[in-house]
């Protein structure tokens, strides 16, 4: 009794210092997550062999013997052509993330995703950079299609991204249209909810939400996503406004992380660059 | 119902984790691989109603935050709420012991899927609670379903094999499958 008394008085000790907002890891935490990412990633790479095997090679186990090399070989070049195709297509969309966002004066970091949150109730990615990357907690996430979240969690080599589907992740947005100002929150099945716009404001199906660059962690002007229902109810001051992200999260395999430099961080870059 | 020694709760709690981890990583890495990002099934439920169920021992209290804490390694949910649910479940259970029956797959079946309703009742009002935000109880509530359905469909099989995990004794609270 006194052990479910200890752990109960523990637990409730937990619940009451658990931010969802953001999250600091202990040593020990960050070495099992550390360990535990990589197993993680490499889930992606069996999912392409073993697509890759049921493709070219399942197909073949029923053939004469004299034709196993040359198909093999044949196979082995389908495979290397598959992977070209897959390095193109990957160049090709990291190629236009980089592009993407010139305008926005902040270091950008490139990263994967390795895994989502274990929970229905949280809309959490894992990505392959961490605090030896550069990345700092609260750093912005992005994709060329709008925006993705912030650093939530972070690990030397690893950091979790609470998304803008997650319903502790708050963006002050604006609608582009009418420069409506609300409050984007996620809510379940890939929708989020833009609050607090008054019942006055004129807003669309269709217009665009984009950030407002309020709040310390988003830039202005990134894609958050674009009205897709408005519920107009007989009371209240406000309306009830359901929001599209704009980035396709089933579909999600590359981000963007932005960095802000700290003074001296940018005073170092700057002499470096006079020097230069 | 067995009761345990220091070294297999070790050995126990070592292998339960162990299964829990690549549970989580198939939930978390390769069904989202797969193309299946909306179903994630809580295996770590699972586990701890396993433990709440069928396992003697006055540390059972630790074991459940143990498999809450590997499980906070993969998600934000962290390893409080789960735990302090999960004690409050084991609680219950042992005043119910006597009317819940393992003896059959069937049976397992709604016995976990009640005491799943139940876990996630009382997940969802503690989150709810702690975000300050109860409009959004049912949702948190309704999203946990579908995957629980299927949990309690594996879960006979999921007890046989942690009844050898753990060397439950099969005559005493064996589940058949």
């Amino acid at each position: 009794m006194a052990n479910n008394l200890l752990v109960v008085i523990l637990s409730l000790w937990g619940i009451a210092i658990q931010n969802y907002s953001l999250k600091d890891v202990s040593t020990f935490e960050a070495f099992l997550i550390e360990a535990f990412a990589p197993i993680q990633r490499g889930a992606l790479s069996t999912r392409e062999k073993v697509s890759s095997m049921l493709d070219h090679y399942v197909m073949i186990v029923n053939t004469s013997k004299d034709n196993a090399d040359l198909r093999k070989r044949v196979d082995e070049l389908n495979n290397k052509i598959f992977e070209f195709q897959e390095v193109k297509k990957e160049n090709e969309r990291l190629k236009q993330l980089l592009q993407f966002g010139k305008e926005i004066p902040r270091e950008k970091v490139l990263a994967q995703i390795v895994s989502w949150d274990a929970s229905n109730e949280f809309k959490v990615l894992r990505i392959n950079k961490g605090s030896s990357d550069g990345l700092k907690k609260m750093s912005p996430v992005i994709t060329m299609n709008g925006l993705v979240g912030y650093v939530y969690r972070l690990t030397p080599n690893y950091a979790d991204i609470l998304t803008i589907l997650d319903q502790n992740n708050r963006v002050d947005s604006i609608v582009a249209r009418t420069r409506s100002h609300g409050i984007v929150e996620g809510i379940s099945e890939f929708k989020c909810r833009l609050k607090y716009v008054n019942r006055t404001e004129r807003v669309e199906v269709g217009d665009e939400v984009i950030t407002a660059g309020l709040g310390d962690i988003y830039p202005k002007g990134i894609k958050v996503g674009k009205i897709t229902q408005i519920d107009k109810e007989n009371y209240g001051i406000t309306q009830s406004i359901v929001v599209t992200p704009s980035v396709n999260f089933h579909k999600l395999e590359e981000v963007v992380v932005l960095i802000e430099k700290t003074e001296d961080e940018n005073r170092d870059l700057a002499k470096e660059q006079s020097n230069e | 119902m067995n009761k345990y020694g220091p070294k297999e709760i070790l050995l126990g709690t070592a292998k339960t984790c162990l299964l829990l981890v690549i549970l989580e990583i198939f939930t978390t890495a390769f069904l989202p691989a797969m193309g299946v990002i909306n179903f994630r099934p809580e295996f770590n439920v699972l586990i701890v109603l396993f433990l709440a169920f069928k396992l003697e021992t006055p540390v059972l209290a630790w074991l459940i935050m143990i498999v809450q804490y590997v499980h906070s390694l993969f998600s934000i949910e962290g390893w409080a709420i789960g735990a302090f649910t999960g004690v409050l479940i084991s609680l219950s259970v042992r005043y119910l012991k006597d009317m819940l029956d393992f003896s059959t797959a069937i049976s397992t079946i709604i016995v976990v899927q009640i005491f799943q309703v139940a876990w996630f009742l009382a997940t969802s009002f503690l989150l709810s609670l702690k975000l300050g935000d109860f409009g959004n109880f049912f949702p948190l509530l309704w999203q946990d379903l579908p995957e629980s359905v299927a949990l309690s469909i594996l879960s006979p099989f999921f007890f046989f094999v942690l009844d050898r995990v753990w060397k439950v004794n099969s005559r005493a609270a064996g589940v058949a499958i």
